[in-house]
């Protein structure tokens, strides 16, 4: 057994480092995840998101530094500690050719749920995640929302202290990600402390009292999303729409402005003054013949938090998180 | 976590696999058919005798039966994610490794008696001893069941896996006393016999059609026949911790 010290945090994480070969895919990640909260682990594709998850779950063991969820060190205490959690991988992972059912009672019976009261669990989850109706339905004719509702539920079967979502709602339709997030918040006030990534930085900003964001295998930011976002302010963010396309770099410096990013048929700049710029771009617009069809000033979010603290632009952070989407829009 | 929870959780898992993956293609086509195909090509002549033709069936049934089990269900289950499903529960390797190894060990008996009770009917053999023969299918299914593992930890698809497996599989039911006597082979080819798991099965079947009692023989088939599958069980951890870190 290992060193059992519960302390105020459920997950506690200190320098991990992990070596695939030549790639450092983390670089002494040290974070802690108070009890009873729900933690955003943010950023981009390949930033070691996913590996902090694997190590911190047992699904593959460190370079160096050490992790331990409610006292228990997972390298040394593996079982004590998978017991007292629940996982949730990016892809649904349940057997198509079982029931709901039959997934749900494998679950608990993997997790050791007494006998007694895995059917009564089972069909609590089930009407908890609207499923009750297919219970008995084979998972390989559900829909993709319906598997990952099941995944989570598989999850949680056997109540959890932690739960580890590893984009939760990466691929659904906005109904289902809503029923999720809901889903996720009730947990977490029955108690469950709740350790999630997510490409969706609203999601984040909505769910997590903390966020820790992570690039390039080293924690850069950690702190409640709010306290972020306040560290963005002093610089004026607008979104404007011009009737035809500009250079933006001729923009950034005819207008004075400290960055320019183009957000599909809009820009989104970044300027010191919010009301001089307005009267610039009045200017800019007029001396050519342009026509503003729509401008916003807009309160810093948690992207414009992540994007100021990875240093990545906008088009780079899009291509990351999306590149399907990017494409269609370079087309 | 005590053996007892380890045993119920690899008793799950077995259960499990057997309601997902015994109904699959491959396990038929590799399982029932090819070996009982490939026996009857090389049984025509009629120069083997009975015991020899059922002992070799057999142990060849439960071989490609079992094998086949396993390279669907380990590399299936990494195909699909399943697997890290698995990975992430409170069940140690040895734990999922030994509930894999009971899925594919529980077909076993059951392709060996599906053959057996026919096959010993029409050429009038009678059994022996049939304790001493299920024992000696069971203890092979296993054997074969472990060794299924060991080889689909290193695949990544199902086909891979019946490569692999058939790397081991032909060389083996050639080279173990199936279709020509070991006794008959060269020296050379005779000890290298001996490294074969394949031909302790067929000596044991064979030793229970023969004997109504207990040989040294016999157990001695038994005795190596479970030291190859926990060596093929503690390699297949071992493999699956190597492929974790």
């Amino acid at each position: 057994m290992g060193d059992v010290r519960e302390t105020e945090f459920s997950v506690s994480v200190v320098n991990l480092r992990k070596q695939y070969g030549e790639l450092t895919a983390l670089n002494g990640v040290t974070f802690n995840v108070p009890r009873g909260s729900i933690f955003g682990l943010l950023g981009p594709n390949g930033a070691g998101k996913t590996t902090t998850i694997k190590i911190l779950t047992g699904l593959t063991k460190p370079t160096a530094g050490s992790a331990v969820i409610l006292g228990h060190d997972i390298v040394r205490d593996t079982i004590q500690a998978k017991k007292r959690i629940g996982v949730v991988p990016e892809s649904s992972n349940i057997y198509e050719e079982m029931t709901a059912e039959q997934n749900l009672i494998f679950a608990a019976e993997l997790y050791g749920v007494p006998r007694a009261e895995r059917m009564s669990r089972t069909r609590e989850l089930l009407e908890t995640f609207g499923l009750a109706e297919r219970g008995k339905d084979m998972v390989a004719g559900f829909s993709r929302g319906m598997k990952r509702r099941l995944t989570i539920a598989c999850g949680i079967i056997h109540r959890p202290e932690v739960l580890f979502l590893d984009e939760p709602t990466t691929g659904l339709d906005v109904q289902s990600a809503l029923v999720l997030r809901d889903q996720v918040r009730k947990l977490n006030r029955e108690g469950t402390t709740v350790l999630l990534t997510t490409h969706y930085l609203e999601e984040a900003d909505q769910l997590c009292d903390i966020v820790a964001m992570i690039n390039k295998g080293k924690i850069v930011a950690l702190d409640s999303p709010e306290k972020l976002k306040a560290d963005v302010i002093g610089s004026n963010i607008i979104e404007v729409a011009f009737s035809k396309p500009v250079d933006a770099d001729e923009l950034c410096s005819s207008c004075g402005l400290i960055e320019v990013h183009r957000l599909g048929d809009k820009l989104r700049l970044t300027a010191a003054d919010e009301v001089d710029v307005v009267a610039e771009l009045a200017d800019y617009a007029r001396s050519r013949g342009l026509r503003i069809t729509s401008i916003s000033t807009l309160k810093p979010s948690l992207e414009d938090a992540f994007l100021r603290i990875t240093g990545l632009n906008p088009e780079e952070a899009v291509r990351d998180k999306e590149p399907a989407r990017m494409r269609r829009q370079d087309g | 976590m005590t053996i007892a929870e380890e045993l119920s959780k690899a008793l799950h898992l077995a259960r499990k696999d057997m309601r997902v993956y015994y109904f699959k293609a491959p396990n038929f086509t590799y399982g029932l058919l090819m070996p009982v195909a490939l026996y009857l090509a090389f049984s025509v002549s009629g120069s083997l005798s009975p015991a020899t033709l059922i002992s070799g069936l057999v142990s060849l049934v439960i071989l490609f039966g079992t094998m086949s089990i396993e390279a669907v269900s380990v590399v299936l289950e990494k195909q699909t994610g399943t697997f890290e499903r698995l990975l992430a529960a409170p069940v140690s390797l040895l734990g999922i490794v030994l509930g894999k190894a009971l899925a594919g060990f529980a077909i076993g008996p059951l392709t060996a008696i599906i053959v057996l009770i026919p096959v010993s009917i029409f050429s009038g053999t009678s059994v022996q001893s049939p304790l001493a023969i299920f024992v000696a299918i069971c203890v092979s299914s296993f054997t074969f069941a472990s060794m299924g593992i060991f080889v689909s930890c290193f695949a990544r698809w199902t086909p891979e896996a019946q490569m692999y497996s058939n790397f081991f599989r032909f060389p083996m039911a050639f080279l173990s006393g199936t279709f020509i006597p070991v006794e008959s082979m060269p020296w050379a080819l005779q000890m290298f016999s001996r490294v074969l798991p394949l031909t302790y099965s067929i000596d044991a079947v064979r030793e229970g059609l023969n004997n109504s009692f207990l040989t040294g023989s016999y157990l001695l088939d038994l005795f190596v026949l479970i030291l190859f599958s926990i060596a093929f069980m503690l390699a297949s951890v071992r493999v699956l911790e190597k492929q974790m870190s």
